[in-house]
């Protein structure tokens, strides 16, 4: 079975030349990750993670190169149409969770559906399968600050797949939860990627993480070091 | 779903809305009180103007506006008596012999208007007969009667009964005078005009000056309803071509000056008003943006556009004008309600008010109108301050979502 390529970059550079000493933090990366990847990107700290990831999810601007998503060259894309982009296509998972603040778990689900303008049968089915789909039934109205760190993360895992998106990035999305948490966290997203097919690229420090995780690109000094698919 | 979001944000932080709303209520309060304060006194003025001086509309011969002089009397008189007593929309008129001259005592003189009044009509058109300090308005069978006003009384150094002379000139511009007794003492609101004017019987006036005493100089009219003043004029200006008719916002055209003066005086306030919540909003609001921004650059990573963004920090402003008006519009009804019944007694001010002709109780008046101006000022205020801070809202960059903490 031939898979789809979600994401390919194409000499992709990045340099920050706001400073006086430029940093190049992305340095020609070539990568591809078809559907239904469960991928780590690694590599010690300032090796440019996290630069990669906001360039894939267009949320940055290579200096050099391009990325084309399921076929979209993003940077042909006007700024809202880049948003819009975003909207239906990458679900976002954050290290600090990054939920809106003065909505309920349930909504927060909901919203992105909302801006999709989805109806509201559709989208009050779509939340409820995926709030218990990441174990928090019991906690549809809740508010963020009223949830711990790794349920935080469940309804931020549970928001980005609301949508139907192509693939999930997700930035070290365990950095700030215990081992508990974490693992909890990566059997929902482990089992999402098995049952439903749903793609995965998120970066990590964490041993742990890169051992559940299917491929792990190392990168060093903003390179691939290596692409190891287990 | 934009308009949830956006009220749910105004109370994250309750006491920085509060504090808008409190001052965007309590501003309009202040603003709309000040509104029926200065329109009171307007209409204060203008009615003072009418029941004192003006009446609705006069009639003079043409020449005499400019040269006050006896010989410029109004020809045939009857004519004009009658078609104003005929006319359905005029309720009641007076008519007048004026000269001018001296008051004098032992001690000091003054120069005054001589207003030669037909004492019974003139009780329905002005308000004289009530304005009395001290003695009465013209008692029955007493010649030579003469009322002052209250600061000439004292110039002149007189009490009731006592005896002044006036100095004036007759038809034939001889050199006239003759003792007169003073009856009454009179203060109107205008300082001005108590100072200019003594009135005495028209016969008497006549008599000295060698006038028919059918002679009239001036008609003060009343009309039934102060709207068709100006059709009315218009109306006995044709009937009467060859005498002048005027209305009383042509008579006293400092009214007018008075009343734009006053206005002018509000625009600024309001100007003021409005500028100070100008830069309250835009300073509350960029506030509100820039503590959220990893949170508005986060909601466009997931998908929020950035009209979307916009609209939601100019409806976040609109929604505290929204609360924060209505709040004073209801507390300045509140209070014009109280206060237009009864008025407002300046008299601690009194005199110094009375120098400009104006009365020492106002009573606050505002029209839906202005209630409305006001309210729509308020909420287009608010969208043009919201406009900056959700322009800056716009410019952020999604990657900072990412890459804060
Ligand atoms: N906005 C920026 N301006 C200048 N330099 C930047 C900026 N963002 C990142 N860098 C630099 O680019 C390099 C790569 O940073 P990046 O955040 O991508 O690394 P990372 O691998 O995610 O690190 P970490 O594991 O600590 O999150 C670093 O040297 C960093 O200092
Ligand atoms: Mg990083």
């Amino acid at each position: 079975m031939a898979n789809n390529i979600v994401i390919e970059t194409k000499g992709l550079h990045k340099t920050y030349d706001e400073s006086k000493v430029p940093v190049h933090a992305v340095r020609g990366v070539d990568i591809k990750i078809t559907e239904g990847e469960f991928t780590a990107i690694v590599g010690p700290s300032g090796s440019g993670k996290s630069t990669l990831l906001n360039i894939i999810g267009g949320l940055d601007q290579p200096s050099e190169g391009s990325i084309i998503i399921d076929g979209q060259d993003l940077s042909k894309l006007k700024p809202n149409q880049l948003i819009d982009f975003r909207k239906n296509n990458i679900g976002f998972v954050f290290q600090s969770y990054n939920l809106i603040p003065v909505l309920t778990a349930k909504e927060n689900v909901e919203f992105v559906m909302l801006l999709q303008n989805r109806n509201e049968k559709e989208r009050s089915e779509r939340t409820k399968e995926l709030l218990d789909a990441v174990g928090l039934s019991d906690k549809y109205d809740v508010r963020p600050t009223e949830l711990s760190g790794g349920q935080q993360q469940r309804v931020a895992v549970a928001r980005a797949l609301a949508p139907k998106p192509k693939f999930i990035l997700a930035d070290e999305p365990t950095a700030n939860l215990d081992s508990t948490s974490t693992r909890n966290l990566l059997d929902i997203m482990a089992r999402l990627n098995q049952e439903e097919n749903i793609t995965f690229v998120f970066s990590t420090h964490d041993q742990r993480v890169i051992e559940r995780a299917r491929r792990v690109i190392s990168v060093e000094d903003g390179k691939v070091e290596s692409d190891i698919i287990k | 779903m934009l308009g949830k979001l956006a009220w749910r944000n105004i109370w994250r932080n309750k006491l920085r809305s509060l504090v808008v709303v409190i001052s965007i209520g309590l501003g309009i309060w202040v603003l709309l009180f000040l509104l029926s304060f200065n329109q009171g006194m307007i209409t204060n003025y203008i009615e003072d103007g009418i029941n004192t001086q003006t009446s609705h509309l006069q009639i003079h011969n043409p020449k005499f506006k400019d040269d006050k002089e006896l010989k410029y009397f109004i020809e045939n008189p009857e004519t004009i008596s009658e078609t104003l007593a005929s006319d359905p929309t005029i309720d009641k008129f007076s008519t007048r012999i004026l000269s001018s001259g001296m008051v004098a005592t032992s001690k000091t003189g003054h120069g005054v208007n001589i207003m030669g009044i037909d004492v019974d009509a003139e009780k329905q058109i002005t308000n004289l007969s009530k304005k009395l300090t001290a003695g009465d308005y013209f008692p029955e069978g007493k010649k030579n009667a003469i009322l002052i006003g209250g600061k000439v009384a004292e110039k002149l150094g007189v009490k009731i009964k006592s005896k002044v002379v006036l100095t004036f000139q007759d038809v034939n511009q001889e050199i006239t005078t003759a003792a007169f007794r003073v009856l009454g003492i009179y203060e109107t609101n205008n300082a001005k005009f108590d100072e200019t004017n003594v009135f005495v019987r028209k016969t008497d006036l006549a008599r000295l000056t060698n006038l028919p005493e059918t002679t009239v100089h001036e008609y003060a009219v009343l009309v039934k309803d102060i709207e068709a003043v100006e059709s009315t004029t218009a109306k006995i200006q044709a009937a009467a071509p060859n005498q002048l008719v005027e209305s009383y916002a042509t008579l006293s055209p400092d009214l007018a000056l008075f009343e734009s003066q006053s206005q002018l005086s509000l625009y600024i306030m309001t100007t003021i008003f409005m500028l100070a919540l100008v830069f309250g909003i835009i300073n509350t609001m960029l506030m509100a943006v820039l503590e959220r921004m990893k949170e508005l650059g986060m909601l466009m990573a997931i998908g929020m556009n950035k009209t979307k963004i916009f609209f939601m920090i100019v409806l976040e402003t609109l929604m505290l004008a929204l609360i924060g008006g209505p709040i004073g519009i209801l507390l300045a009804w509140i209070t014009v309600g109280l206060t237009s019944e009864n008025g407002i007694d300046l008299s601690a001010w009194g005199d110094g008010m009375k120098e400009f002709g104006i009365a020492t109780t106002i009573h606050p008046a505002l029209n839906l109108g202005s209630y409305l101006t006001v309210g729509f000022a308020i909420m287009l205020t608010a969208v043009l301050a919201s406009i900056y801070p959700a322009r800056k809202a716009v410019k952020l960059k999604p990657v900072d979502a990412l890459r804060s903490i």
